[in-house]
């Protein structure tokens, strides 16, 4: 039966509009402070004319390259082109300064393809059961799911802990601006009209990796990357062979990506950084995560390519879109006729299961759209000379955080964040705790906020907290995330001790 | 590029550490004007972790004195002048438009860049790739993505 949606899927019509998809996407995905909802939204309109299966291909396809498309500017500009790209920061931008950029760019191709692929299978196969999951988180599961995402600093800030600690709590802080979601007060700005719209975490995050490169990269004539003699063409056999080696990462991270992309309002930042934190964790000796490990940029990739199918699990099943670019789709499914809820597999499982085959289509065609686009964006940025890149990049950072909310402010707020990062950086302050708190600090508010209400309504606070098995569960996960680099530190000289 | 020395102060972590611990004394000040105690609730748990975060690392740089990260070499004067340049395009945005602001942006953080000598090639080529990028860029986010960037109020 899937087949034969899957040949209706694969029309020269609907591939064209996913080749379309995938590399419209990719592009602007590309573009630090265009992120995927923004790609799904703009693109939306063009899709009211078609026919239902179509229409829900093409969004599938933008919305799955737009993701992949951040991994660009996180591997050559250290600056995440999307939030879920954070983490690709991380070991990517390393592995371009020394050279590997093109193998960085390849490998972060052919991770998303397999996180897609592995997302879009449970959306096949699994939809009704896993959506119970979105059920069972409470606003207490979120709160400890941000946690465990902030347990990242332990990794983020080696040798710097408590560094990594203040940056955090600051981040948090700086969250905490402009109007209470919960209760609407207004938060620390200080008669700022400035600061009344909070601090946009699109622009906080380009602001705080973007900026202080920009000023090192002016402050000296050193080229941005290692230039290579020789051309080395995609490097697909070598990353194939890195891919295969970090093959149970890969589909670890392509699972977390899953399901967290099936809890709505976590997306694709939480799961990179949940994926990169586990991987973090497993890692064999002599990897070595943030400082150009292959491994950090499959994790990262590969989990947020998967929450694409997670997240239309929700969406489709109950209705609820697990991912901002979700509810843009949800509003295009609903322009279209269709009523999502339990009974859309059997009810229209026609125009269901084609826009699942076409998510496969696009998948797939993102490994030869991402290779070729990847190969001609790492080209450009090392060729091109500094006084051209230099204002490029700059330019590029002022229209896209004007973009997110078209307001000047935000770009204010991206430039002052971005220099307070760089001067915090010369006293070892690294920006991703800062970031990370930013991140997660609604998420954390919201459900630490909630959750502290319902218990002190119950009168079992305690409980509320500490009581529910998922929350105990991702409570291990955090404490373990946090305590094992140092048990494992202690473990080693251990043993060297006594081997000696 | 950073490198490490050891056995010095760590004089500017402690220095931002002292910053962190003023910052969230001001929050906590500001959370006893919410009107709401769901308000002040995060705020003031995060301040007050700031708060010990930041004082345990000054005692910490105290007793155990060790790594400093010390910054790199380069020209302060183009990193002030790269802050400045986008800080002033931005701020005037308003008054004489996207694209005006956006084209002188582009011309002196070119000059901000320029370490390579000045030829005639360079000279005409690369203002001309400054107004391609800042127009294509304002025609792609105007009429592509419907992003309406700011008109000047002068003219």
């Amino acid at each position: 039966m899937f087949a034969e949606h899957f040949a209706q899927a694969l029309t020269p019509l609907n591939i064209v509009f996913a080749l379309f998809g995938v590399a419209a996407g990719t592009i602007i995905g590309s573009i630090p402070g265009l992120t995927a909802t923004m790609a799904v939204a703009v693109l939306v309109p063009l899709t009211f004319t078609l026919d239902p299966a179509s229409a829900l291909i093409l969004l599938g396809a933008i919305y799955t390259g737009a993701i992949y498309g951040g991994a660009y500017s996180a591997i050559l500009l250290n600056t995440p082109g999307t939030p879920s790209a954070i983490a690709t920061t991380f070991d990517g931008y390393p592995m371009a300064k020394r050279g590997d950029g093109d193998l960085a760019v390849t490998i972060s191709c052919l991770a998303s393809v397999v996180g897609g692929l592995v997302g879009a299978a449970f959306l096949l196969t699994l939809s009704p059961p896993l959506s119970e999951v979105a059920l069972a988180f409470g606003p207490v599961e979120y709160f400890w799911l941000a946690i465990f995402g902030l347990s990242l600093i332990s990794a983020l800030s080696a040798g710097a802990l408590a560094k990594g600690l203040m940056g955090a709590a600051l981040g948090l802080l700086l969250s905490c601006i402009g109007v209470a979601e919960i209760s609407a007060d207004v938060r620390l700005t200080f008669g700022s009209q400035t600061m009344i719209g909070g601090i946009e975490v699109v622009s906080a995050l380009i602001g705080l990796y973007c900026i202080p490169v920009l000023i090192d990269l002016v402050a000296t004539p050193d080229r941005h990357l290692k230039v290579e003699t020789e051309a080395r063409g995609f490097r697909l056999a070598e990353a194939l062979r890195l891919v295969w080696r970090e093959k149970v990462n890969l589909i670890r991270s392509s699972v977390i990506g899953t399901v967290v992309g099936i809890l709505p309002g976590a997306g694709g930042s939480v799961a990179g950084l949940v994926s990169y934190s586990e991987a973090r964790r497993t890692a064999k000796p002599g990897q070595e995560y943030g400082k150009g490990e292959p491994g950090g940029i499959m994790a990262t990739e590969s989990a947020n390519n998967a929450t694409v199918g997670g997240g239309f699990i929700p969406t489709l099943v109950l209705g609820i879109p697990g991912t901002p670019p979700d509810a843009v789709i949800l509003g295009a499914l609903l322009v279209q006729g269709i009523r999502t809820g339990p009974q859309l597999f059997e009810a229209q499982g026609s125009i269901v299961y084609t826009f699942i085959a076409g998510l496969f289509l696009a998948t797939a065609l993102m490994l030869p759209v991402g290779l070729l686009i990847g190969r001609y964006a790492y080209k450009t940025i090392v060729t091109l000379p500094k006084a051209l890149l230099v204002p490029s990049v700059a330019f590029m950072t002022i229209i896209g955080s004007y973009a997110i909310r078209n307001s000047v402010s935000d770009v204010m707020i991206m430039i002052v964040l971005g220099t307070l990062g760089w001067v915090l950086s010369r006293a070892g302050i690294a920006a991703s705790p800062i970031v990370l708190g930013i991140i997660l600090g609604p998420i954390a508010e919201q459900g630490f906020v909630q959750a502290w209400t319902i218990g002190s309504a119950t009168g079992d606070l305690w409980g509320m907290f500490f009581g529910r098995p998922i929350s105990l569960g991702i409570i291990a996960f955090t404490l373990v995330s946090l305590f094992y680099p140092l048990m494992k530190g202690r473990f080693a000289r251990w043993r060297m001790r006594h081997a000696d | 590029m950073q490198t490490e020395q050891t056995d010095r102060l760590d004089s500017r972590g402690i220095a931002a550490a002292a910053v962190f611990v003023l910052a969230g004394a001001v929050a906590l000040w500001d959370t006893t004007s919410y009107s709401d105690v769901d308000s002040a609730v995060f705020p003031r748990t995060v301040a007050i972790g700031l708060i010990v975060f930041s004082v345990s690392y000054i005692v910490y740089a105290f007793i155990r004195r060790g790594r400093r990260v010390q910054p790199s070499g380069g020209s302060s004067a183009r990193r002030v002048a790269l802050v400045a340049v986008m800080l002033g395009a931005v701020a005037a945005m308003p008054w004489i438009g996207f694209i005006l602001s956006g084209l002188a942006a582009f011309f002196c953080l070119t000059l901000a860049a320029m370490y390579d000598p000045w030829t005639r090639g360079r000279m005409v080529l690369y203002p001309l790739v400054g107004a391609v990028i800042v127009i294509g860029f304002f025609a792609l986010f105007r009429y592509g993505f419907l992003v309406p960037l700011p008109e000047g109020r002068l003219f």
